[in-house]
């Protein structure tokens, strides 16, 4: 065994405390950053993942069959440019006058495929098996309530033969709504033919839309009647999970700093601390190339193993994180999870930051003389911080506080770095705070007074249908006892002309129902030929409050004017008033009705009072909505509580190395007098302050973030009274925080300086 | 000294079969019982490892005896909590060791007013008394430099001065000139004698037989943890 690697082990078992404080510190830091980045990353192009993992095709194009032959297709597929093509598949469209998947009427696209797997569109089969025979249907799984589906049941289109429903499948290219077997398209009443590309340049539309035009260049004039870019969808996929990319991004970056500050701190004070020992090891004759070698192993050995359990803790607790982060996140079949580069990075990494942060200190050590070096500790010190010093002990604080107080300035990088780590610290509380009390006004936004919810039966979900008529609805639960406000609403799926993708529309009457009060900027709906939509809408259309739309249906259109936004809101869902759907679909009945009910009232006897009038109408208490808040809350709490945990051992490790170098005084004190009690109030006393000062700076670094982050979502605009969260009990509760994360990290050290024992420190010295 | 007239000085410290084992057979006191009266300077002499510093933390309240008693001033040192002990070397008890250990951050003034400012002396009282003792001891021009920038003679002035402060019924000594050169040593002792000779009871651990015979009035020989023997001394000039 080597010189080095004996007194690097034996440096470690003698430090087992300072050991395990370095693991643990490292251990948190990488599960921390381990979790920000896996998130960071999955968020940063779960689309692109997807895409990739599935062959997504880059351009899905729909072409005339009366224009041009499968033969001349098949050839674009070799066309310069073409890097993978999947086709030609006959496609349909299949009509519904009827409620079908749990959607209102509308349309269907059906493509007919031999097979899910291909070299472009790589369909995973979710549930059954696929169509093979006519007569069998597999149906996109994101499509209407297909997922509530039972395997089995048929579906009837207009002027088509009945299709049992065999297997679910995702497409992450959105080819089509449905699939059935080749030969039962001819049945389906084809008029066009798919093809699907992956072309060599993909990057932007330009490229897309040069790399078509070379693939269709020998195809007869308006043979292509419809494409759709794999951009398009790209966005609409990807903006849920950019939303939440600023506070991931934040958090990330917080974790990372506090991290490598702490980690820097711990592994810095290790070494100086151990500066006495460094001039023993040069006085028995050890190079100052191998000093630097022994601090290097002594702090790599704990390095390595808690990187490791933070690798393992951080990849464990990473999946269900973004399980949270990206629940509602259309990715297709693929699953969010953390690359395998990860934990590499991290397992090579943290221990690679811990030695940077050990190789200055160890270098100053290096070119320290013994004779200094071994002094180190017992010599006295020139003092820093003096004057201060003095100024404190002349006031009328107690000496052991104003003793306290004054430690800080005795080592004013290390407290620096201390404060440093706890200012991020209460910066990422308060940040957590903030978000948490503006998810919970977003998510408490409404009325205030029990709500109830009220759909109408479907044939498709095998319910019952209204007894009474719309009108006789409307009247039975306006008579009912407690209501204090009705609103109902129709819902149809329809085309904004300009805009290939369908759009959900609900149409509202009555009074103004719970989104009414989420508007961020106009009015909510109060007249004939209105829209509001959410952020996303608007963001996803390149529209604004004020522009005007035509909605179309079966060849009826209607001119709206967007009258207001809300908080939230589906991409492809939009409010409009009631009038309107008298001109797009004027037999639609209300769908759905929701009742808000006076305080007090008796929402069970209100329900059953609803199923006795009418069997047909299915009613429940209305749930908070619950999905971003989750996500938000969960994400931020865990980062908090790693980040504390960080913080606090930071502290912690602070407070050990100065009571460590300060044994002699703590000694001395005792020993004139100065009670165990005394001794840990000064302790406590010397982070206490620092964790007021870092408190006091950190919470408006956290109301700066959060300010930033509620501002960027992009999924929600909040109001500013959601973003107004801040008040004094809480801003003071948070000024203390700093001061509790100092506490929580010095008692045990403070308690351990309480109990040392001065005869034998006053006596080695 | 603090005697009636006419009566013996009364018993300041008083040790009964005290003994003190470090795990294991390691004993460093074995039965030790003594006394020592007001304004006695008893010096403890025996090779290293003998036990005389243990018997310095007891009598300071530092350490306690694994059987035994310990009485200063009547007071039975075991019966006192860590706090207990605390406030007892607070108000009876001066300390000067081999390395002085004073705090490297305050000043040589601030060092001294420290000991006081922890019984909750105003800070004008402890300054005034703090002033005095700097200048009996002969250093009140260096009362603003810090310890690095003192000699080893000037430290352990302060520390005098420090342990002073309270004006404790017995003051300790452990090797109070092991550190210093033959001059400083010199004005030490003098320090030592001059303050006896107004009635301060001292106890002084030493290696060093002249330190023994110059400053103290009985002798204490240690050997294995116990008393080997015990003489009064006739100073020596």
């Amino acid at each position: 065994m080597s010189a080095v690697w004996r007194a690097s082990r034996g440096a470690v078992k003698r430090r087992r405390l300072q050991t395990i404080v370095i693991g643990l510190v490292v251990m948190c830091s990488t599960t921390a950053i381990l979790c920000a980045l896996g998130v960071l990353d999955a968020a940063s192009a779960p689309f692109d993942k997807a895409y990739s993992q599935q062959r997504g095709a880059h351009v899905v194009a729909t072409f005339d069959t009366t224009k041009t032959s499968d033969q001349q297709l098949a050839l674009t597929a070799l066309r310069p440019g073409v890097h993978a093509a999947a086709g030609p598949f006959d496609e349909a469209v299949l009509t519904f006058s009827k409620d079908f998947l749990g959607s209102p009427p509308g349309a269907l696209t059906v493509v007919g495929r031999s097979a899910p797997s291909g070299p472009v569109d790589d369909l995973t089969l979710q549930v059954g098996r696929w169509a093979t025979a006519p007569g069998e249907v597999v149906l996109d799984k994101t499509c209407g309530q297909a997922a509530h589906c039972p395997l089995g049941s048929t579906l009837q289109a207009d002027g088509a033969p009945p299709l049992k429903v065999v297997g679910l499948a995702t497409s992450v290219s959105r080819s089509a709504d449905a699939w059935v077997a080749p030969e039962q398209m001819a049945a389906l009443h084809p008029t066009s033919a798919q093809m699907l590309y992956r072309f060599t340049d993909s990057a932007t539309d330009a490229q897309l839309r040069t790399s078509l035009d070379q693939a269709t260049a020998g195809l007869p004039p308006g043979a292509l009647k419809a494409s759709q870019s794999y951009l398009t969808l790209k966005q609409a996929f990807s903006a849920l999970a950019d939303s939440y990319l600023p506070f991931m991004t934040l958090f990330g970056i917080l974790s990372l700093l506090v991290s490598v500050l702490i980690v820097g701190n711990v592994v810095s004070g290790a070494v100086v601390s151990g500066y006495r020992h460094i001039g023993v090891l040069k006085a028995v004759g050890f190079t100052p190339n191998q000093v630097v070698a022994v601090y290097l192993a002594m702090v790599s050995v704990p390095a390595i193993a808690g990187s490791a359990l933070g690798t393992l803790l951080g990849s464990a607790l990473a999946q269900p994180m973004l399980g949270i982060v990206f629940h509602g996140v259309e990715t297709g079949g693929a699953t969010p999870a953390i690359s395998p580069w990860l934990p590499v990075v991290s397992l090579a990494g943290m221990p690679l930051i811990v030695a940077l942060a050990a190789l200055i200190p160890a270098l100053r050590a290096h070119r320290l003389p013994a004779a200094r070096a071994i002094t180190a500790g017992s010599a006295p010190r020139a003092g820093r911080g003096l004057r201060v010093q003095r100024w404190l002990g002349a006031t009328r604080l107690p000496r052991s506080i104003s003793l306290g107080l004054a430690q800080p300035f005795a080592r004013p990088a290390r407290a620096l770095m201390t404060a440093a780590a706890i200012v991020l610290g209460v910066a990422t509380v308060t940040l957590t705070t903030g978000l948490s009390s503006t998810m919970v006004a977003y998510a408490d936004a409404g009325p205030g007074t029990p709500q109830i919810d009220i759909q109408t039966g479907s044939a498709a979900a095998g319910q019952t249908l209204p007894k009474l008529s719309d009108a006789q609805d409307e009247a039975m639960l306006h008579s009912l006892p407690g209501v204090r406000q009705f609103a109902a609403n129709a819902s149809l799926v329809v085309h904004i002309v300009g805009y290939t993708q369908p759009t959900t529309a609900f149409f509202f009457r009555g009074d103004p129902p719970a989104a009414s009060y989420q508007i961020v900027k106009g009015h909510w709906l109060d007249g004939p030929g209105q829209a509001v939509v959410g952020p996303m809408f608007l963001n996803q259309h390149g529209l604004a409050v004020g522009d005007r739309i035509t909605l179309e249906l079966n060849g009826h259109s209607a001119d709206m004017t967007i009258v207001g936004q809300t908080v939230d809101g589906d991409a492809r869902g939009l409010n409009a008033s009631w009038p309107t759907l008298a001109d797009l679909a004027p037999d639609r009945r209300a769908s759905a009705y929701t009742l808000q009910l006076a305080p007090g009232t008796d929402t069970r006897e209100v329900l059953n009072a609803i199923r006795a009038a009418d069997p047909g109408l299915y009613a429940a208490s209305a749930s908070p909505p619950v999905g971003p808040t989750v996500a938000v809350v969960s994400f931020s709490s865990a980062f908090t509580v790693l980040l504390t945990i960080v913080a606090a051992l930071g502290v912690f490790n602070t407070v050990l190395l100065n009571t460590r170098e300060r044994r002699r005084d703590l000694g001395m004190l005792k020993a004139i007098g100065m009670t165990p009690r005394q001794v840990t109030a000064m302790t406590v006393t010397s982070v206490t302050a620092l964790g007021l000062v870092s408190g006091l700076v950190g919470i408006p670094v956290g109301i700066l973030a959060h300010r930033m982050i509620v501002d960027h979502v992009g999924v929600v605009e909040f109001t500013e009274s959601m973003k107004d969260v801040w008040h004094p009990p809480q801003l003071a509760a948070l000024a203390l925080s700093g001061a509790a994360i100092a506490v929580l990290g010095a008692l045990i050290p403070a308690r351990s300086a309480a109990r040392l024992t001065s005869a034998a420190v006053l006596h080695n010295e | 000294m603090t005697t009636d007239e006419g009566s013996p000085p009364r018993v300041v410290v008083r040790l009964n079969g005290v003994r003190k084992e470090y795990g294991g057979d390691a004993r460093a006191l074995d039965g030790v019982s003594l006394e020592i009266r007001a304004g006695e300077a008893v010096a403890v002499m025996g090779p290293s490892g003998c036990g005389k510093s243990t018997l310095l933390n007891m009598v300071a309240g530092l350490d306690r005896p694994t059987s035994g008693t310990i009485e200063v001033r009547d007071q039975d040192l075991g019966k006192l909590n860590e706090t207990g002990l605390a406030l007892y070397r607070r108000h009876h008890i001066g300390m000067i060791f081999q390395f002085f250990n004073l705090i490297d951050d305050l000043s040589a003034l601030d060092n001294v007013v420290l000991a006081a400012q922890l019984t909750g002396s105003s800070a004008k009282q402890a300054r005034r008394r703090a002033l005095e003792l700097l200048d009996e001891l002969g250093i009140a021009d260096r009362k603003n430099m810090y310890p690095a920038a003192l000699s080893g003679g000037e430290r352990q002035r302060v520390a005098v001065a420090r342990a002073l402060m309270n004006r404790p019924a017995l003051l300790l000594a452990d090797e109070p000139t092991g550190a210093l050169d033959s001059r400083s040593g010199e004005q030490v002792m003098d320090l030592l004698i001059d303050l006896n000779q107004i009635g301060q009871t001292l106890l002084i651990v030493t290696h060093d037989p002249h330190l023994a015979t110059r400053c103290a009035s009985r002798l204490i020989e240690f050997a294995d943890g116990r008393i080997a023997r015990e003489s009064s001394l006739e100073r020596t000039a």
